[in-house]
Formats: C-alpha cells, sequence, structure tokens
C-alpha cells in the first residue's frame, strides 16, 4: 500500500466517522435560532433540484464523451 | 409529530404529492389508529440511509470496477456506464416527483449511479494510477468539513447564500448542456470546460466550489425536515438530496485532479 492510499484513505475513514457522528446532532443554537434561515416550504427548491439532476447527468455525458 | 407544523413546512410545496388535503386525510387515518403517532424525519435516520446509500453505490461501483481491470478494455465498461447514468435520471427525476417512493427508488438511483461511477473511475485509474483514492477522499473530506461549519453555525445558510448557489448550479447546467449540445452537432467543445490551461483549472475549481456550497444547502434541507417533524420518507428524499451532491461532486473532483495530472 503506497502512501498516497493510506493519506487519501485515512483521510476518506476519518471523514465518513466525522460525518457519522456529528450528522447524528442537532445544529447549533447559532444555527437554528436564526431570523433569516431558508424557508424550505417554498416552491422554488423543487425547481432548482431540478436543475441539479439534470446537472449531474450532463457531467456525466460529459465525462463519457471527454473519454471518448 | 405536531399535523400543524408538517403543514406549515410542507403544506405550500409545489410537489402535488405534498399538498396540505395529503396531510389532512392522514390525520384522519391518524385520528382512528390512535395507538402510535405517525413516524417522523430524524437526523440519525437520514444519516443511516445516507450510509446505506453510500454503501450501495460502493458494492455496485465494485461491479463495473471489477469488469474493467479484469478485460482491460473501456468498451465493456461503457453501456454500464451509460445504462447507468441513464436510468440513475429517470429515477432521479422520478423520486422528486414522487417523494413518497424514496424509499425504493433512492436505492435503486444508488445502485444505478454506482454501475456508472465504478466504469468512470476504473476509465479515470487506468489513466492516472492513484487518482479515484484522491477523488475519493477530497469529496468525503469535503462532507464532513462542511458539515462541522454546518452545525457549529459558522456557514450559515440564507435565502441570499441560496439564491447565489442555486442561481451559480443553474449557471453551470446551462453552460454543460450547451456543450453537450455543441457536440452532438459537431461544432466542438467550449475550450475551458475541458482544457488543462489555467483558466479550465479555474473553472474547475469554481465548480467544485459551487457542488459544495450544495452541501450545506442539504444540511439544512435534512435539519429543517427534522425540526418541523416531516414524514418518514423525507429521510430517504434528505439522504438522495445529499447522494446527488456527493455524486457531482466527486465526478468534478474527479476531473479538476485529472486535469492537474494531465499538465
Amino acid at each position: 500500500m503506497d502512501l498516497n492510499t493510506l493519506l487519501f484513505g485515512g483521510l476518506s475513514i476519518l471523514s465518513l466517522a466525522i460525518f457519522f457522528y456529528l450528522g447524528r446532532f442537532r445544529a447549533s443554537s447559532r444555527q437554528t435560532n436564526r431570523e433569516d434561515r431558508i424557508d424550505w416550504s417554498s416552491r422554488s427548491f423543487s425547481l432548482w433540484k431540478v436543475f441539479l439532476y439534470c446537472l449531474i447527468a450532463a457531467v456525466g455525458v460529459a465525462v463519457l464523451a471527454a473519454l471518448g | 409529530m405536531s399535523n400543524h407544523k408538517a403543514l406549515e413546512m410542507f403544506g405550500r410545496s409545489g410537489n402535488p404529492s405534498l399538498s396540505a388535503e395529503t396531510f389532512s386525510s392522514s390525520a384522519v387515518d391518524a385520528s382512528f389508529a390512535t395507538s402510535a403517532p405517525p413516524a417522523t424525519m430524524t437526523l440519525q435516520g437520514t444519516v443511516n440511509k445516507t450510509g446505506i446509500l453510500l454503501a450501495l453505490v460502493v458494492i455496485s461501483a465494485s461491479y463495473t470496477w471489477g469488469m474493467f481491470f479484469s478485460s482491460g478494455n473501456p468498451g465493456t465498461v461503457i453501456p454500464w456506464a451509460f445504462g447507468g447514468a441513464i436510468v440513475g435520471l429517470i429515477l432521479a427525476v422520478v423520486t422528486i416527483l414522487k417523494k413518497q417512493f424514496s424509499g425504493i427508488t433512492a436505492p435503486l438511483y444508488a445502485i444505478a449511479e454506482g454501475l456508472f461511477l465504478g466504469a468512470i473511475s476504473a476509465i479515470f485509474e487506468a489513466q492516472y494510477p492513484g487518482i479515484v483514492i484522491q477523488a475519493v477522499g477530497l469529496t468525503l473530506g469535503t462532507l464532513a468539513s462542511l458539515l462541522f461549519l454546518y452545525k457549529t453555525g459558522i456557514v450559515k445558510p440564507t435565502e441570499n447564500f441560496r439564491l447565489m448557489v442555486a442561481s451559480a448550479t443553474m449557471g453551470i447546467a446551462v453552460l454543460y448542456l450547451v456543450n453537450i449540445l455543441m457536440n452532438m452537432f459537431g461544432f466542438g467543445d467550449i475550450g475551458f470546460i475541458h482544457s488543462n490551461g489555467l483558466f479550465g483549472i479555474g473553472f474547475s475549481l469554481f465548480v467544485v466550489g459551487i457542488a459544495a456550497l450544495n452541501l450545506v444547502l442539504d444540511f439544512d434541507f435534512i435539519e429543517q425536515g427534522s425540526e418541523m417533524g416531516a414524514p418518514q420518507y423525507m429521510e430517504w428524499f434528505g439522504a438522495f438530496s445529499l447522494m446527488v451532491t456527493l455524486i457531482w461532486l466527486y465526478l468534478e473532483m474527479l476531473r479538476l485532479l485529472a486535469k492537474l495530472r494531465s499538465r
């Protein structure tokens, strides 16, 4: 196992551990008790998410086109 | 969960399946079944489901990865890559339109995208040995760092933040789509998208940054959904949203690293 694999493999495992540990807890009150929080019930969320999914498909095709 | 809160939160959604009437009828059903309150979205549940989706991506990716390295021929995995990308896109659209089916469509999406990512990753790895573990490490490192910044309140997503990230994301989407259309009609590429020059690398860095900021929006969506007592299937939808962003971020990391290595 080379240094590259050790370094980035270690970073991956550490990051996953942080994600699974921190992800269970609520965000700090500094984050949640704000007047300017995003209102996720608004309609625009679904629309721009559709664009995001189209973007991912486009990236995929672009990558395939570049490799081909 | 307070049904009133859920109505406040999701009753105005653009999704017809999440209308106020839907919640009202479920509330009526719940009043007859007084034994237990309806299950709601939790942070722990969403994290667990994200773990399941990540595992499914890795398992299906290892299939096309192994197929490439056993045959040594990119031609064997390209159909899987295209198939995975197209099926993944269809499942993503179904998941967005019918969020209550996320428990079925999100895992299927993860499997389809895994086939695509395994094939693409193997082809990049053959060209630039060691690039995949670097992209995985940097993607997961970004995920953990931004989660920490979000949870501690250092990064605070606001409506303006969402507008900025959404505008940039749409701009990038339009640029990629124009590039694909130009390719299809034989007008060539928009040079800097694939170029390994300074401008091309700068563009990739910008796209990686925007993809990373989308993670903050996903965290906020999940946090607020669990606070407001969204239905339990939204755990799958939250995990799915996170996976979509992670897959995009990973692909952009791969492209950025490939540009840097090819210089």
